[in-house]
């Protein structure tokens, strides 16, 4: 229902799309709160410049209690196979938390998620075992996907040739360079096709060379009907991997559908000219509250003439 | 519609209600994410990570010896060097080798059996918040990291526990059937502290504040133990303390183990099968019910 497709109002659920396209998540009214300790909240100081106060003027009752941060904010949507889905939104704006829970790794505070198949997560923020050499951290990561110990063996040079770290695979994690960590995470997640994969920002990182073949790599994990969640900074990396694109923004999910759609509604909201729709909002309301909806919906149409309002 | 919004309703994402959804996963056969399994299902869950269970270890051994030169050989170093100054303040200083026969194979096997106790209580105290990156990361039965602490601070004994063997040799103790129990009696410890680490990994986990207490618990825990002295000689020496505060002292789960311990290796401890099935109860008491604590908390790790 929530499909790349239909981004407009919600349509009744007609069984023929249902049986053509099959639900890989479901999730379902999710919030996720987390436990912050030791930080108490001054909402006063939000800035940069707050926080280095905060930091300065420790002491008294700084450094005592416990605090919650919303970080997402009952969210909901429907994936389905075959889509790769691009999610965009600032930091912090519970992105990563959100793709985690779907990995079934962070529990839902409230709300439901549901899988059909197994969830593989990877991203530079994956952490594995820096003491251990990447060998050893390929035996932890691979099995805890699900492999055997006689798979693992199997898969080991193809996973040791992809993440393409020579003489390092032997060496604690600890020495690796930023670029062959994320390679290697890349390679022991990718070792089994999941068949829902989620990428968190992996693809920022690495050399060209390597992008290429990542990105051939979700291709195939994409063909093979699985699902593909990204997480990305770069619009452009969007445009080019993703059939859909949801929108986070403070926790909530603002937007769903397809890239232009979603990346235009971005774009409104931080974009160039986002003062110019500010102000144009502003006026829409004010002249919802003046003179009514049909004068509000004349003002959309004057800027959005193909819209359907 | 509101200026700080962003996009139009026109756009906000459509919403499927609960009951559809769930209608909607249920038809296709889809699976509910962090939940809870039953018993059952997460046993069957853990022996399906077994070789998990054993890369795991096996890493966190290796990754507690990496750091250093002499590395697995500071397993025998640093409880031998512990012995030694015990021996000196506990025994030549304050006396206390009078309690009993042979006194330095009754210290070091106390304290390295306590030793093995109380590293189980630190590191499952910090196991499932010392790992909150991992849990992030790669999905398994969460259960299995209290496990693995256990298992690699029982590794990291091993070389310990073949030098008690030694020393009880070199004091001369006699060479018994008795000596196979060994094993059996420290498999005895290892399924206590499976016990103690879920319970108190759950505890610190929902509470975190409670790992400051865990270095007090285990000062306290050396002290009552018996560790570098004999509760039976020490108690006997106080006029008039009532019976059952003797009792309590001896057969808590700690004291008990190292008298179980020192039962097998020493001539001066006789078996005695209360010693046994006390100790076998405690062991069976704190699996099971650490057990069921920790799987019921199933499902809620890893977002504190």
């Amino acid at each position: 229902m929530a499909g790349p497709e239909d981004a407009g109002g919600r349509t009744a659920a007609t069984p023929t799309t249902e049986d053509e396209r099959v639900p890989s998540v479901i999730v379902s009214h999710v919030d996720i709160r987390y436990r912050i300790y030791g930080s108490p909240k001054r909402p006063e100081e939000t800035d940069e410049e707050g926080a280095v106060r905060r930091l300065l003027s420790r002491g008294g009752q700084a450094g005592l209690g416990v605090q919650e941060v919303h970080a997402v904010k009952d969210v909901s949507f429907v994936a389905y196979r075959g889509e790769s889905i691009g999610i965009i939104g600032r930091n912090g704006s519970g992105k990563s938390t959100l793709l985690r829970s779907v990995a079934g790794l962070v529990p839902p505070s409230s709300g439901t998620i549901w899988l059909g198949g197994r969830a593989a997560l990877l991203g530079v923020n994956a952490v594995l075992q820096k003491k251990l050499s990447g060998r050893d951290n390929i035996w932890i990561g691979a099995q805890a996907l699900g492999l055997t110990p006689a798979q693992v063996r199997r898969r080991m040079d193809d996973i040791i040739d992809f993440a393409d770290i020579g003489d390092f695979i032997d060496l604690p994690m600890s020495s690796y360079s930023s670029g062959m960590a994320a390679r290697l995470r890349f390679a022991i997640s990718t070792a089994v096709v999941p068949d829902i994969l989620i990428v968190d920002e992996a693809l920022a990182t690495g050399d060209e060379h390597f992008r290429a073949r990542a990105t051939e790599r979700i291709e195939e994990i994409r063909e093979q009907a699985g699902t593909v969640f990204i997480v990305a900074h770069s619009r452009k990396r969007i445009n080019q991997l993703c059939t859909r694109v949801l929108w986070m923004d403070d926790g909530r999910l603002l937007g769903d559908g397809r890239p232009s759609v979603v990346n235009g509604l971005y774009g409104r909201k931080y974009g160039r000219h986002r003062q110019v729709w500010k102000e144009r909002y502003e006026q829409i309301e004010r002249v919802m509250s003046e003179q009514g909806p049909e004068a509000a919906r004349e003002l959309l149409r004057r800027w959005e003439p193909e819209g359907n309002w | 519609m509101s200026a700080d919004l962003g996009p139009e309703p026109r756009h906000q994402p459509s919403v499927l209600p609960y009951a559809e959804a769930a209608e909607l996963a249920r038809r296709h056969g889809m699976t509910q994410v962090a939940v809870r399994p039953s018993l059952g299902g997460y046993v069957r869950e853990i022996w399906r990570y077994r070789h998990l269970m054993w890369s795991l270890a096996k890493g966190e051994v290796v990754s507690q010896h990496r750091d250093n030169y002499l590395g697995i050989l500071w397993s025998v170093i640093n409880p031998i060097l512990l012995g030694v100054a015990y021996y000196l303040i506990f025994g030549v200083l304050l006396g206390l080798d009078r309690d009993v026969d042979n006194f330095v194979a009754f210290l070091t096997v106390g304290l390295f059996t306590f030793s093995f106790i109380s590293a189980t209580l630190t590191s499952g105290a910090r196991s499932l918040l010392g790992n909150v990156g991992m849990m992030r990361s790669l999905a398994f039965p969460r259960v299995l990291l209290p496990v693995v602490k256990v298992i690699s601070e029982f590794v990291n004994n091993i070389p310990a526990f073949l030098v008690l063997v030694l020393i009880a040799l070199i004091t001369k103790e006699p060479v018994t059937w008795e000596w196979l129990l060994f094993p059996v009696a420290l498999l005895i410890v290892v399924v206590m502290g499976l016990g103690i680490s879920m319970l108190i990994s759950r505890a610190v986990h929902n509470v975190r504040d409670l790992a400051n207490i865990v270095p007090l618990i285990t000062r306290l825990l050396r002290y009552v133990s018996g560790v570098f002295f004999s509760i039976q000689v020490r108690f006997a020496s106080i006029d008039d303390a009532p019976r059952w505060v003797g009792l309590l002292l001896e057969y808590q789960p700690v004291a008990v183990s190292l008298t179980l311990v020192r039962e097998t290796l020493l001539q001066g401890f006789e078996l005695r099968w209360q010693t046994w099935v006390v100790a076998a109860g405690w062991a069976v008491v704190l699996f099971v019910s650490g057990f069921i604590v920790f799987w019921r908390g199933e499902g809620t790790y890893g977002r504190a």
